[in-house]
């Protein structure tokens, strides 16, 4: 399970401006997994997958855009949550792969 | 404010805004008493009453038993989620839903022990395939 970014820092320029906050033993996540895969084969989106449930610096840096996830995820930090660090745009749950590239490359 | 009380006759533990009145394990009336949360969790611990999947798996359907929803007929869903929640107990203290992080505020944090609410949450409420948010519980 790729959780590449679990070194990165809140403002490093090195992280990627997408992020997915997943979970181990969530199923809606591990419906969107092979979705980003897919997603990042078919164009040049990468988006940073963040496994949150057993790492805690990926669920210290979830928890840090609590004011920006919460009002847009049912008041909780539910996941997953598709994040896009500049603008943002938050994508909540388990949606179609349709709808998560028209959201990933808006 | 939610408190915690303990019947000083059964030292039965209740969370909430106010006692019940009547002791629902001894039945003795006005027997709750007011106690810090540090007291209430060592009566809790003391009584090692920790629960495996066996067990915990006959608590929900016991609990869906007369309700109008149950548990996801989907086993493996209901086995991945299983897996996460006594991750969840294990690593983290509670069985808190595998698809929902802590926030670390332990009040605010109660909301995502399962079986949560969730028959306020919009997943549900007003839906005829209405679930709770992981799927573990949906409507009959």
């Amino acid at each position: 399970m790729g959780n590449a970014g679990a070194g990165f820092l809140k403002g490093d320029n090195k992280m990627n401006k997408l992020l997915m906050f997943h979970a181990r033993e969530c199923p809606h996540c591990i419906v969107m997994l092979p979705h980003v895969d897919r997603l990042e084969k078919e164009s040049d989106v990468k988006i940073e997958r963040l496994e949150v449930w057993h790492n805690e610096k990926n669920a210290d840096l979830m928890r840090s855009y609590r004011d920006i996830i919460e009002p847009k995820c049912g008041g909780q930090l539910r996941t997953p949550t598709f994040m896009n660090t500049e603008t943002n745009d938050i994508l909540c749950g388990e949606v179609k792969y349709e709808e998560l590239k028209d959201w990933a490359t808006k | 404010m939610k408190k915690f009380w303990r019947c000083h006759v059964c030292n039965d533990i209740h969370f909430g805004i106010v006692p019940p009145e009547l002791c629902p394990t001894c039945k003795v009336l006005n027997a709750y008493v007011e106690i810090s949360s540090e007291e209430a969790q060592k009566i809790c611990v003391s009584t090692e009453a920790k629960m495996d999947k066996v067990e915990f798996r006959a608590a929900i359907e016991k609990f869906t038993e007369d309700n109008e929803f149950q548990v996801n007929p989907d086993k493996n869903r209901v086995d991945t989620l299983m897996e996460g929640i006594f991750n969840c107990e294990k690593n983290h203290g509670m069985k808190y839903c595998p698809c929902r992080l802590i926030t670390k505020d332990f009040e605010e944090d109660l909301k995502l022990v399962c079986p949560c609410n969730f028959r306020i949450h919009e997943t549900y409420k007003d839906k005829v395939d209405g679930e709770c948010w992981c799927g573990l519980f949906k409507r009959r």
